[in-house]
């Protein structure tokens, strides 16, 4: 079960019909180390303009130019960081960072964790956690250019978060997933359902012990940027039954969440979940979770 | 060892920087600095941590970015400010002629490693000092030799 034909079946069937995109790019400004107003001139100066995204605080799409964005001198003293649109949500879902204690469960290549930091203004302390030890250096690199003092980072598979025995206030779960066909062109002709089966459950073993780490009036956001309900939808009906949390309603760009996948009818509280179909963003996903018995 | 390496590159700027000695973490060659709610966290076998200061490898050290900007916001630091299109060759990897430096501050003799700052003050990386630095009148006299520079952000990720 796979192919472009079967996905753009499925897609339709979720009551959203199948077109091209093509994906504009954006920047997140970092406000530690730069101004909107300083930053926009200097971009314009070298001939780059900038739109702000309507839905977002700190992001801009980037006009087409000559300059390539990401080899500017601005860019490399962490004045902004490229980051997709709807990559920009999740962090922004999260009340009042400053000082706390923050899980990063899957954080390379580090544009999360980044703009976790800069919300923070380098307060609190994030923990960023991944599995591939390349990504750890690009993740590095990424800190250490947008001078963020504030987090830690260690080579550990996220399903092995309880053992730093810690309680954070706050997680943000930007789950490994499918990704979506459209920040990748090749996506319907490496995918197939099987693959998605197999993110999801790891997923879902990531959630669960992202749960056990989280404080008793902690806010887990839960994000990817599949489009397939197996990896959203069908996850948090699970996570809503299984690990005894409720889903806030969020304010943020994108569609109410999927209550009918397929026939089956999932709990009511996920259409507080937000998706994305691509279009002005790519495919995504994202909610917010809180332990049920705190409310 | 260790935090000495730290130390001894930043006197070689003359100037003091008031860290903590004990809290500067090494980890394999790689020294960071890390504040007090992080060090509560640092029990682990990490692979970053706080600010990124540098690492020491053959006897050498080499700084990260982070520590060079800290350098470069104390007023006795050795810097000299060169001018827009200077600033954009050496991020590209190139050295500094005489004519484009704009101003110099600290000390500007031959043989002394010197910070290297845009028009807008922003620290770029750092060079070694090997001809007159006085500005202006020099002409294409080289001036700062390219020792480390932020286009290494690019230059890794190959």
């Amino acid at each position: 079960m796979s192919g472009k034909e079967f996905f753009i079946t499925r897609y339709q069937k979720l009551g959203w019909k199948y077109h091209e995109v093509k994906l504009k790019q954006a920047i997140r400004i970092n406000h530690t180390n730069v101004s909107d107003k300083k930053l926009i001139e200097r971009l314009k100066g070298m001939g780059v303009d900038v739109e702000k995204i309507p839905f977002l605080q700190s992001g801009y799409w980037v006009q087409p130019s000559k300059v390539s964005v990401g080899a500017t001198a601005e860019y490399l003293l962490g004045m902004y960081s490229i980051q997709e649109a709807a990559a920009q949500i999740p962090v922004s879902l999260f009340t009042n960072l400053k000082g706390k204690l923050v899980l990063d469960a899957s954080a390379a290549p580090g544009g999360k964790t980044v703009q976790m930091a800069d919300t923070m203004q380098n307060t609190g302390a994030i923990v960023a956690l991944d599995v591939d030890k390349r990504r750890l250096t690009a993740l590095s690199n990424h800190l250490e250019r947008c001078n963020i003092s504030n987090t830690i980072v260690y080579l550990l598979d996220a399903r092995q978060a309880t053992n730093l025995n810690v309680k954070f206030d706050r997680i943000l779960l930007d789950a490994p997933c499918s990704g979506n066909f459209a920040s990748d062109g090749y996506w319907f002709r490496n995918r197939t359902l099987k693959d998605i089966e197999r993110n999801s459950a790891l997923q879902k073993q990531i959630l669960a012990k992202a749960v056990e780490c989280l404080s008793e009036n902690g806010e887990l956001i839960y994000s990817t940027c599949s489009l397939e309900p197996e990896e959203n939808e069908l996850n948090i009906d699970w996570a809503v039954e299984n690990l005894q949390l409720s889903i806030e309603e969020i304010n943020c760009y994108g569609e109410r969440g999927l209550t009918d996948v397929f026939g089956r009818q999932l709990d009511p509280m996920v259409a507080r979940c937000k998706r994305l179909w691509p279009g002005a963003t790519q495919g995504f996903f994202v909610c917010k979770l809180k332990r049920s018995n705190m409310q | 060892m260790k935090a000495i390496s730290v130390f001894n590159f930043i006197s070689q700027f003359h100037v003091q920087l008031a860290i903590d000695p004990d809290s500067i973490f090494e980890k394999n060659g790689r020294f960071f600095l890390i504040n007090k709610t992080l060090r509560l966290l640092a029990n682990r076998d990490f692979f970053y941590a706080g600010a990124y200061l540098g690492k020491a490898k053959a006897g050498k050290f080499f700084p990260s970015f982070i520590l060079l900007s800290m350098l470069a916001k104390e007023k006795e630091s050795n810097r000299v400010v060169v001018d827009k299109k200077s600033a954009w060759l050496f991020i590209c990897g190139r050295d500094i002629l005489g004519k484009s430096i704009v101003r110099v501050h600290g000390q500007g003799k031959k043989g002394v490693n010197t910070l290297v700052l845009n028009e807008f003050g922003e620290c770029l990386g750092f060079g070694r000092i090997v001809g007159k630095v006085t500005g202006f009148s020099v002409g294409d006299e080289l001036a700062v030799r390219n020792v480390s520079d932020i286009g290494d952000f690019l230059r890794r990720e190959r």
